[in-house]
């Protein structure tokens, strides 16, 4: 049999490290009744490290999560799944994927407590082990003390911490979730952060949706940037600015000085003009070190540099650019 | 490796799906059916609107009940110490307590499936390790017992009916064994509505109309259908013979002198071949429940069973299955005795008769099977096309 996958290569090595665990997917593609919702996904969640799943409305991250979460079957391409064969064996797939989808349906009739033991049950995990476990999650996700009352009276907040209860009860070696941070403060989502930077400091692969990028910008290790249904982009490292991608762009700084026209002559000098905006001048620099280097020779040019930062996190600046201001 | 990947590929038209779609998922086990009975049945117990409904149930019946009671205790209707009271009280709380069970009973079911998915809260659990048939037949398992809480609850009444006498305590037994056994088979119906649809108001109407076509559109198709099983046939019939007899009458219209004699005679009829179409009759839960009920015992005044609903319905169903009988061409009049051997008779054959419950219990529960397996394949994940009009979560 030949594979016609012409565009995505058999990449005999990451699929020969699928045991490793994490998701990999090649060629993903998902249709509803011949519209395409993911068109050509190819994605990696290694283990140990926060991905995110960066994309416009529409472009198809949910449908992807729900394939990857064992509810949907692609119409091409394959999938594992911390080291197990969608296709192959969907039901062990499923007891190592944690899923936490984007709306927050709840049995609001039962308590935090009752529905995590539920989960715990419909898992299969030992009753007093899930029993601990439920104390230990209410903990994490600061329920304690409304463990006992219907999850009707859940602000939506909370709800949506209770799902992400709900998706980790069984220690998932691969976490999924849909845009987990909207509608959380801003204390939730630092306690967000922190929790899934945990979950994959303790050896999880963690894929997280979202369209919020700032939230993204101290969360994620990777990102990985969808359009359309199709990997437009990978970032590697984005902690540290952003390496790897397909289309590595330069990145665009903004420099605020004590005297605008010295710092215009001296950009002018180095050879880096630069734009002025309304909070200062942009100017666009190549690479991390080619930026140190700027700093240095401006404040060695004797200008009263006062900020020199990014214009625009390093997500948003590939979302920007490959969104190109259309939405679906 | 890279077979699996060529399995994976995009077939050559694109639309349909590779061979993954489906072999089915039939894990079942006591724990996951636990699992999920529990939790429907907290989700429902504990919504007040259950514990209304409940209060509502057994006001209604208590109502009703109580009207039937003093209707009967009053001597205008049936005279001081009517015969064949007991049954016919009986007949109409056991019609009252399985109308009310097969009205409310759907409620329990129609929405389990799409409900949950508008709530969001279906998904959650297919991702979990419950297998599909252990979702479908706890949400079952929890609308039945709902609905047998209900039945229960509705008993006393039943028994009441019971102590108004001359009611075989079998009756009480197989009416509450066989209502149950038909509330479990309309939930299993709207269950499996419930996956189909993708609309909760959709199942809903759809479960209605389904048992109100089991109740009522198969014993009306019978009686439609009746022309279709009416033909013109030689039989033999016993009739008087006229010729020669002048009748006189006395001023009172007595026949005076001798009845004229009986002669048989084969002439062309229009016959009745309801053993073709009995089974009609049979799928009726009306029929089910009073086709399995005993006989009231044979009344010592007058020898004969009296008449109630439910005899009717037992008597009209199984004559229906035997078909035409001789005695139906016997058009003699006869004396008191004779009429009253050819009913003892008559009787005697129906008792004989093999009953017709089994078979519109069986194709009830059939019905449910469906209702349930229609259920889990709709459960089933990963999901391959999905219904118009759903979203996975
Ligand atoms: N069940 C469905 N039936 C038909 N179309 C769908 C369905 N789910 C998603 N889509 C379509 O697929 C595309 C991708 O949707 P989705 O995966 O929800 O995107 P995202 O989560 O990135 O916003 C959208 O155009 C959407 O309308
Ligand atoms: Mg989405």
């Amino acid at each position: 049999m030949t594979a016609p996958v012409s565009s995505h290569p058999p990449p005999a090595g990451p699929f020969a490290a699928a045991a490793a665990g994490g998701v990999l997917a090649r060629g993903v593609r998902r249709t509803f009744r011949g519209s395409v919702a993911v068109d050509a996904v190819d994605l990696d969640v290694p283990p140990g490290q926060v991905t995110a799943l960066i994309g416009p409305n529409g472009s198809g991250k949910t449908t992807l999560l729900l394939v990857l979460a064992g509810l949907l079957v692609p119409d091409a391409g394959a999938v594992t799944v911390a080291g197990v064969d969608l296709r192959a064996d969907p039901v062990t797939a499923r007891a190592r994927v944690g899923w936490m989808p984007d709306v927050h349906g709840t049995w609001d009739s039962l308590t935090s407590r009752e529905v995590l033991a539920t989960v715990a049950d419909a898992y299969r995990m030992p009753r007093d082990a899930a029993a601990a476990r439920v104390g230990e999650l209410l903990e994490l996700v600061h329920l304690t003390e409304l463990a006992d009352r219907p999850a009707h009276v859940l602000s939506r907040g909370q709800k949506q911490r209770l799902g992400l209860a709900r998706a980790i009860v069984h220690s998932p070696a691969v976490l999924l979730l849909d845009e987990p941070a909207s509608g959380l403060d801003p204390r939730s989502r630092v306690e967000l952060r922190d929790t899934l930077r945990a979950l994959a400091a303790s050896g999880a692969a963690v894929l997280v949706s979202s369209h919020v990028l700032a939230e993204l910008d101290e969360l994620a290790d990777r990102a990985v940037f969808v359009a359309h249904g199709r990997t437009v982009d990978v970032r590697e490292d984005v902690q540290r600015g952003g390496t790897g991608g397909a289309a590595a762009t330069a990145r665009r700084y903004r420099l605020r000085a004590l005297d605008d026209g010295a710092l215009a002559r001296a950009l002018a000098d180095l050879g880096a003009p630069g734009t002025p905006v309304a909070g200062g001048t942009d100017v666009v620099v190549a690479t991390e070190a080619a930026a140190a280097d700027l700093v240095a020779r401006l404040v060695g040019a004797g200008v009263p540099l006062v900020s020199f930062a990014p214009a625009a996190g390093a997500l948003e600046q590939v979302y920007l650019d490959l969104d190109d201001g259309e939405r679906r | 490796m890279s077979t699996d990947l060529a399995a994976g590929a995009p077939p050559a038209g694109g639309a349909g799906r590779p061979a993954a779609r489906r072999r089915p998922d039939l894990r079942l086990s006591a724990r996951g059916l636990g699992t999920v009975v529990r939790l429907e049945l907290r989700q429902r117990v504990r919504s007040t609107r259950w514990l209304v409904a409940l209060a509502v149930w057994v006001a209604v019946i208590a109502l009703v009940t109580v009207l039937v009671g003093l209707a009967f205790a009053s001597e205008d209707l049936l005279g001081p110490d009517p015969v064949g009271q007991g049954p016919l009280v009986f007949s109409l709380i056991v019609f009252l307590v399985l109308s009310m069970g097969l009205l409310v009973s759907p409620a329990l079911a129609a929405t389990a499936v799409n409900g949950d998915r508008a709530a969001g809260t279906l998904a959650p659990l297919q991702v979990t390790l419950l297998s599909p048939l252990e979702i479908a037949l706890g949400k079952l398992v929890a609308a039945w017992v709902a609905s047998l809480v209900l039945l229960l609850a509705a008993a006393p009444f039943l028994v009441w009916a019971y102590a108004q006498g001359d009611v075989a305590l079998g009756a009480v037994l197989s009416t509450l064994v066989l209502t149950a056994l038909v509330l479990a088979v309309v939930c299993a119906i709207g269950l499996g509505w419930s996956a189909v649809c993708a609309r909760p108001a959709a199942s809903a109407v759809l479960t209605y109309v389904s048992v109100a076509s089991l109740c009522f559109l198969s014993p009306l198709v019978f009686a439609l259908t009746a022309p279709m099983v009416l033909t013109d046939e030689q039989v033999t019939v016993r009739e008087q013979d006229f010729t020669g007899v002048t009748q006189e009458f006395d001023d009172r219209g007595n026949l005076i002198g001798e009845e004229p004699p009986c002669v048989e005679a084969v002439r062309t009829q229009p016959v009745f071949h309801s053993e073709r179409t009995w089974w009609l009759l049979a799928l009726s839960p009306y029929v089910v429940v009073a086709d399995a009920a005993p006989r009231p015992p044979v009344d010592p005044r007058t020898g004969l069973t009296t008449f109630d609903p439910l005899s009717g319905i037992r008597e009209g169903v199984r004559a229906a299955r035997l078909g035409p009988q001789p005695e139906d061409y016997d058009f003699c009049t006869r004396s008191e005795a004779e009429f009253a051997a050819q009913e003892a008779a008559r009787r005697e054959r129906l008792d004989g008769a093999r009953a017709v419950w089994p078979w519109g219990l069986g194709a009830n529960l059939a019905l449910g099977a469906l209702g349930v397996a229609a259920a889990a394949r709709r459960l089933q994940v990963p999901y391959g096309e999905l219904a118009r009009g759903t979203r996975v979560a």
